[in-house]
């Protein structure tokens, strides 16, 4: 199998990761979203969501790494406005999950200790879990790599 | 893709909590195991009808009729057609489990998710190298 079939691969295969993290953290993100959850559930659901995070890393090294190396292989230029485009999309989409990310490790940590202290539903919790700017960074950042994608199919310009 | 990957994420969630489940007391592990028939329902039925049917609408745009298909393209079909069944097995062993705490279904239902999580790999091995192709 020729190197650019390879590149090819694991290129995609981040593209799963990614994408596959970021539906895990989004599900297990709104389930935890629901009505009278108890601090223990809401910390075993952000507990979960932590198997997500090496996916979602790896995700992102993947696709840029051998995304970048697949533009050198296939012909393609750097400064291409699609490739461009893609890239400054992965910058403001990492840094906008990775704002989100540390919020939800901040929540966990508060349903953590909530949990060992009664394990009463938590308005204080509850807002936190829905606090509007973390939770649109992060499904910003998931709508970003979505975008991503499509230009990565499309390469509108190429 | 979007379907695919979706399928991937969904499914690998489904198999997340049915592990989490085996690890805790009977109550939270029912709950988690209802969180997994839901997210089996709401979003793996609806992200492998998105895979199946763009598969399908990519392959009729390119291959008209099933004419000169590469293999790859058939290696992607024979993953994702007896797919179906097995997220239909998986949907009824996790409801299952969720009915029935001291059934087999419940220990089952994670392995077989993980099983498809596999097979998926494999397709988009097929699907994005091409070997052969």
């Amino acid at each position: 199998m020729s190197l650019i079939k390879w590149l090819l691969f694991l290129h995609i295969t981040g593209a799963f990761f990614l994408i596959g993290g970021i539906v895990i953290a989004g599900t297990l993100n709104l389930a935890a979203a629901g009505k009278q959850r108890r601090p223990s559930e809401i910390a075993t659901l952000y507990g979960l969501i932590r198997f997500a995070v090496p996916l979602i890393g790896l995700g992102l090294l993947f696709t840029l790494a051998f995304g970048l190396w697949l533009v050198h292989e296939a012909g393609f230029g750097y400064g291409d406005g699609w490739i461009v485009a893609a890239l400054i999309l992965w910058v403001l989409g990492s840094a906008l999950g990775n704002l989100g990310g540390k919020s939800q490790r901040e929540t966990r940590l508060l349903a953590e200790r909530l949990a060992n202290e009664g394990d009463a539903p938590s308005a204080e919790l509850r807002a936190r879990v829905l606090r509007p700017f973390p939770l649109a960074a992060s499904y910003a950042s998931g709508l970003i790599a979505l975008a991503i994608l499509g230009i990565m199919i499309w390469r509108p310009g190429a | 893709m979007l379907g695919a990957t979706a399928t991937f994420g969904a499914t690998a969630t489904v198999a997340l909590l049915g592990f989490a489940a085996g690890k805790r007391e009977p109550e939270r592990a029912q709950w988690l195991r209802r969180l997994a028939f839901r997210i089996g329902l709401g979003v793996l039925v609806p992200a492998f009808i998105l895979m199946r049917g763009g598969a399908q609408w990519i392959a009729d745009k390119e291959y008209p009729g099933g004419k000169h298909e590469p293999g790859w393209v058939g290696v992607g079909f024979i993953v994702t057609e007896p797919g179906a069944i097995l997220v239909l097995a998986l949907l009824i062993l996790t409801w299952l489990g969720t009915r029935r705490p001291d059934s087999r279904a419940r220990a089952v239902a994670p392995w077989l998710a993980s099983v498809y999580l596999v097979a998926l790999g494999v397709a988009w091995f097929a699907m994005s190298a091409k070997p052969g192709g």
